[in-house]
C-alpha cells in the first residue's frame, strides 16, 4: 500500500482528505505543521508528500527545501488555496501544484499520475 | 564652536542675490505639502515676479499623452494689475505659503481670464510639423523668438494669444520624457530678454523639470504601494474563503455519495455547519476591518474607556495566573480617534499579550502623556517575545503565529492607529517579551495646567 504524507493546517480539510484518499486505497498520514512533517519524514518512509504552503510557523515552501535536502526522491504536490504562489520559484521544486477546489479529483488524479511514474 | 543654520529660503524681498533667492524658493516646491499644481505656480510666480527673474508673464503648457496643452497662464492682465500684483509679492516675509495663496486668489479671480485663453491650445509632440511652443518641448531646447510675426513656423492662433514680439519657451522634461513648456514675456515693460534671464530660466526649467518626475515617480509609488496591499488583502480573502468551502463541499460530496451511512450523517453537518459560522466570521470581520479606515477620528477621554478593557483583562489574566501592572498618568488630554475602535485595538493587544505569556508572567499596561502632542500606551509582556523574522512579518495580513488566528489582529491594530494619524511600534526580541507601543495624538496641544 503507498503511504501519502498530508501537511494540512486546516483540521477539517486534513480529515476529509484522509477520509477520502484512504477509500483510494492509500495509507494516509496527517500532520498540521512542517515541524510535525519533519518530524514524521526522519520517522518513517513515504511515497508522496500533499502539503500546504502557507501555514504557521515554518511555512510550506521552506519544508519543500527541507524536505528536498532530505530526500530528493518522493514526489511533492502543492495543495493550496493560494493560486498566486504557482510563480514563486521555489514552488516549481514541486511536481505538482493544485489549487484546492471543491472537487477532489485533480488531487486523486494527479496522486495516481505521480505514483505510477 | 559650531553654527547651525535652517535650510530656510532667503527672503523673496531680500538682499541677496535674486537668483539665490529664485532657486532656493523652486527648491522648496521638492518639500512642501502642496498638489503639484500649486508648486508648479510657485515656479511660474518665481519666474514673473519683479524680484525673481522678472518675467512679466509666464504660461504653462503641460504634456498630456502625445499632446502638449495649455494649463496655466500666470501674470497681470494689464499693466495697472501688473504694478498691484508686483507689490504684493515683493512684501518683505512672504514665504511659500503666502505666494500659494496668492496665486489660488489670482487664478480663482472671477475671471482669469488669461488661463482661460490658452486652454483651448493643443500641439502635436509628434515630429513631423513642429510648431512653437511644441518645438522647444521636443527638441529639448529653450526657444527665444526675436521676431515673432516674421516667423512661419509659430501657430498663428497662439501668436494671436499672447499677443508680443519676443517670447522665450523652456522646455521642461526628465528623463525618459517630455513634461511641458514654460512660455515667458516681457508684455507690460517691453523689456528685451538678455542671455542672463534665458541662463537662468533654463536652470528654473532644469528644476521644475525634475520636481514635476519626481513627483510624478512619488505618487507611481504610492499606487504601487496600495495595489501591493490590495494584491495582499485579496490573497487572504482568498484563502480564507476558499478552505471552509472545500470542506463543506468534500463533507457535503461524502454525504451525497453515500447516504445512507448514519455514522456521517450528523459529523459532517456538524463540521459543515462549523464551516459555514467560519465564513460568516471571516465576513464580519472584513467588514469591521474595511470600516475602520473611514472612521472619522475625534477628541475622546481614553481614561474610561481603558478602565472598562482594564477590568474585563484582569480577570482573565488571574485565572491565568498573570499579574497586571497598570500605570495610567493622571489627567490625561483628550486624544484623537474612534472610541469604538481603538478600545477594540488594545484589547486585541491585551489578548495577544496575554497568550505569549505564560503562568506567573506579567502584564504592564504604561499610559503617559509624552509631549504636549502625543500620548502613548505601552502594553508589554513577559512572553515568548518575537524573532526579527516574526517581526518583520508581524503588520501582514496573512502572518499568525496562533493556530486557528485569522492573521488580522495586528494589521487590524495598525489601521485602526493609521486611521487616527498614530502609529504602533514593536520592540521585542525572542525570549524576551514583547513592547507595543501606540502613539496617540492629543486634540489640544499643551497642558492647560502647565
Amino acid at each position: 500500500m503507498k503511504k501519502l504524507l498530508i501537511v494540512e493546517d486546516e483540521e477539517a480539510l486534513c480529515l476529509l482528505y484522509k477520509e477520502e484518499l484512504s477509500q483510494e486505497g492509500y495509507e494516509v498520514t496527517t500532520v498540521y505543521d512542517a515541524e510535525k512533517a519533519l518530524e514524521a519524514l526522519n520517522r518513517e518512509r513515504f511515497d508522496l508528500i500533499i502539503t500546504d504552503i502557507r501555514m504557521p510557523g515554518r511555512d510550506g515552501v521552506e519544508l519543500i527545501t527541507q524536505i528536498m535536502g532530505l530526500r530528493r526522491d518522493i514526489p511533492i504536490i502543492i495543495n493550496t488555496a493560494y493560486e498566486s504562489y504557482k510563480e514563486d520559484f521555489m514552488t516549481w521544486a514541486a511536481d505538482a501544484y493544485i489549487v484546492k477546489s471543491s472537487s477532489l479529483d485533480e488531487l486523486k488524479a494527479k496522486i495516481k499520475e505521480l505514483l505510477r511514474r | 564652536m559650531i553654527e547651525r543654520y535652517q535650510f530656510l529660503a532667503p527672503d523673496f524681498q531680500s538682499k541677496e542675490p535674486k537668483e539665490l533667492a529664485l532657486l532656493s524658493l523652486i527648491s522648496q516646491s521638492f518639500f512642501q505639502p502642496f498638489s503639484v499644481e500649486d508648486n508648479l505656480l510657485v515656479i511660474l510666480t518665481a519666474l514673473t515676479s519683479g524680484s525673481g527673474v522678472g518675467f512679466n508673464r509666464a504660461m504653462l503648457f503641460q504634456a498630456a499623452g502625445d499632446k502638449l496643452k495649455g494649463e496655466v497662464w500666470l501674470g497681470p492682465r494689464s499693466a495697472e494689475e501688473a504694478k498691484t500684483i508686483w507689490e504684493v509679492l515683493s512684501t518683505p516675509g512672504i514665504g511659500y505659503i503666502e505666494i500659494i495663496e496668492h496665486n489660488r486668489w489670482l487664478l480663482n479671480r472671477e475671471a482669469d481670464s488669461l488661463s482661460q485663453r490658452i486652454r483651448p491650445l493643443a500641439y502635436s509632440l509628434n515630429q513631423k510639423n513642429l510648431s512653437i511652443p511644441a518645438l522647444s518641448a521636443v527638441r529639448r531646447e529653450l526657444v527665444l523668438v526675436r521676431d515673432a510675426r516674421q516667423e512661419s513656423f509659430i501657430d498663428p492662433k497662439f501668436l494671436e494669444i499672447i499677443n508680443v514680439d519676443e517670447f522665450l519657451c523652456v522646455p521642461l522634461f526628465s528623463r525618459e520624457e517630455v513634461l511641458g513648456v514654460i512660455v515667458l514675456d516681457n508684455a507690460y515693460t517691453g523689456q528685451a530678454i538678455e542671455p542672463k534671464d534665458v541662463k537662468l530660466a533654463s536652470l528654473c526649467g532644469l528644476m521644475a523639470g525634475n520636481y514635476i518626475y519626481a513627483s510624478t515617480l512619488h505618487k507611481k509609488m504610492l499606487e504601487m504601494e496600495r495595489m501591493a496591499a490590495l494584491g495582499e488583502m485579496s490573497m487572504f480573502i482568498t484563502h480564507q474563503i476558499r478552505n471552509p468551502l472545500v470542506a463543506i463541499a468534500g463533507f457535503t460530496d461524502q454525504l451525497l455519495n453515500s447516504p445512507n451511512d448514519e455514522d456521517k450523517k450528523k459529523r459532517n453537518l456538524e463540521i459543515i455547519r462549523k464551516e459555514i459560522k467560519r465564513l460568516e466570521e471571516l465576513l464580519f470581520k472584513l467588514t469591521h476591518f474595511l470600516k475602520v479606515g473611514t472612521a472619522k477620528a475625534v477628541p475622546f477621554d481614553l481614561g474610561p474607556e481603558l478602565q472598562t478593557i482594564l477590568r474585563s483583562s484582569e480577570m482573565k489574566m488571574k485565572s491565568k495566573g498573570l499579574a497586571l501592572q497598570i500605570d495610567v498618568e493622571e489627567p490625561l488630554p483628550k486624544i484623537l480617534g474612534n472610541a469604538t475602535y481603538v478600545g477594540e485595538a488594545l484589547r486585541n493587544l491585551l489578548s495577544n499579550a496575554l497568550e505569549a505569556t505564560a503562568k506567573g508572567g506579567r502584564v504592564t499596561v504604561q499610559v503617559r502623556w509624552e509631549s504636549p502632542a502625543w500620548v502613548i500606551v505601552d502594553i508589554k509582556d513577559t512572553g515568548k517575545g518575537l524573532s526579527p523574522d516574526i517581526k518583520k512579518k508581524l503588520f501582514t495580513t496573512y502572518f499568525s503565529t496562533k493556530d486557528k488566528g485569522m492573521g488580522l489582529g495586528l494589521l487590524y491594530v495598525k489601521r485602526v492607529m493609521e486611521a487616527c494619524g498614530g502609529k504602533i511600534e514593536v520592540e521585542s526580541e525572542a525570549g524576551q517579551g514583547a513592547l507595543f507601543r501606540l502613539y496617540f495624538k492629543t486634540s489640544e496641544e499643551g497642558r492647560s495646567d502647565a
